[in-house]
């Protein structure tokens, strides 16, 4: 077995095992983060939407970098709620 | 005790405010003492934190938002522009936005938010204390006296510092458990896990608030001097004030009365009026001992004309540090 067909082999074996045990955790992980990012934009820049957020000033250097963000998170803070966000939200 | 000592004895506060109710004498003791500083071979800077400073009126020199102006050897003064600030910052942002995504305009939803944050009353406030904190951190100067505002806004200052304080710890914390998440991930995903900015940005505010606070209640490196005149209502809420300042760990270092009527002309031919007047000012004076006892540092007599320009700066800096 060449070098090469040792490491492809070395990498199924690592993306099997990572598909079968932590792809879940990760993709959990990744979930809880987005909402966390949600939450932060509003306490930074909730007045996008009128709610009053203490400073303006320091609010302002963050908000370049939620830029690509903003129209998601919108999106999901107007969203209307029913009981199913609650069972499969 | 008396003023001078407080300067001799300490010579790393470097940091010397003058607060006290509106109209004291705020601006003519913080002139005073930048002089008295600068004829002694300190390089000096007096600033002014008020969008209503009176130190172009003082130095007699137009210096509202020009950066440092030279007074005299040694003496600088300057009135920072808290507009000029939020344009210039609020341009900073766009362009860092356009840079950022490589677009040719900034989206409007984006843009008015820019505009609206700009019109809250606090931005004002804080693009001053930025731009506080830009200055002393240079470290161009050996002293830094603060002209401040008066006394309830000053207050305000300092307890919304406090909550400037908690609302970045409890923003940053969060932001650190977002962190975490993410690096879990990369673990999981064996990938690198990329810096995050906005945690960098985060901890550089956290900084900066941190700084414009600190330095007000440092006790090794800040001089806080009250300004007062006899008056039964200043002395009154120069008290309360005091305590106030104290909750917030203020360091006291004195206070200053101004505007005494001489008592050399009760030798002279003096209508009843200002007889009258000067008994009313020693039995307050008096309280103010009282209350106050060796704290009182200094007293300046109420000049025959207004206190502007060098030479009657010079003249009042003389009795001050006598």
């Amino acid at each position: 077995m060449s070098e090469e067909e040792k490491k492809s082999l070395w990498q199924n074996i690592r993306e099997t095992v990572y598909g079968m045990a932590a792809h879940d955790m990760s993709r959990a992980a990744l979930r809880t983060r987005a909402s966390m990012e949600h939450l932060f934009i509003l306490i930074t820049m909730g007045d996008l939407l009128g709610i009053p957020i203490l400073p303006p000033y320091y609010s302002l250097r963050l908000l370049p970098y939620v830029v690509p963000q903003i129209a998601t998170w919108k999106r999901r803070m107007l969203r209307e709620k029913d009981a199913a966000d609650a069972m499969f939200g | 005790m008396g003023f001078k000592d407080v300067f001799l004895q300490h010579p790393e506060r470097r940091y010397i405010m003058f607060g006290g109710g509106g109209g004291v004498g705020k601006t003519t003791f913080s002139a005073a003492a930048g002089y008295w500083l600068a004829a002694h071979g300190k390089k000096v800077l007096v600033f002014s934190v008020d969008p209503q400073a009176s130190l172009t009126d003082i130095f007699k020199k137009d210096i509202f938002g020009k950066g440092p102006v030279p007074i005299m050897q040694n003496l600088w003064a300057q009135e920072i522009d808290a507009d000029k600030h939020i344009k210039a910052y609020q341009q900073e942002i766009r362009q860092k936005i356009l840079d950022m995504y490589g677009l040719p305009a900034v989206p409007e939803e984006i843009e008015n938010y820019i505009q609206a944050a700009s019109a809250e009353p606090a931005m004002e406030e804080r693009a001053m204390f930025d731009a506080v904190v830009d200055v002393v951190m240079k470290g161009d100067y050996d002293y830094y006296i603060y002209d401040l505002v008066p006394l309830g806004h000053a207050l305000y200052y300092l307890s919304m510092a406090k909550v400037y304080d908690e609302w970045i710890n409890k923003v940053t914390k969060l932001r650190e458990e977002m962190r975490e998440y993410e690096e879990m991930v990369s673990r999981l995903q064996h990938k690198e896990s990329e810096q995050d900015q906005i945690l960098k940005e985060l901890l550089y505010i956290k900084g900066r608030i941190n700084t414009s606070a600190g330095i007000l209640t440092d006790k090794t490196k800040t001089a806080f001097f009250f300004v007062l005149i006899p008056e039964a209502g200043v002395i009154n809420d120069t008290q309360k004030a005091a305590k106030l300042f104290a909750s917030f760990d203020v360091p006291l270092s004195g206070y200053v009365v101004n505007r005494v009527i001489p008592h050399e002309l009760l030798g002279q031919n003096i209508p009843d009026y200002l007889r009258h007047r000067i008994a009313m000012q020693d039995q307050h004076l008096g309280k103010l001992h009282a209350s106050f006892g060796d704290q009182v540092l200094a007293r300046a007599p109420e000049m025959e004309r207004d206190v502007t320009g060098l030479p009657m700066i010079e003249k009042l800096a003389g009795i001050m540090f006598a």
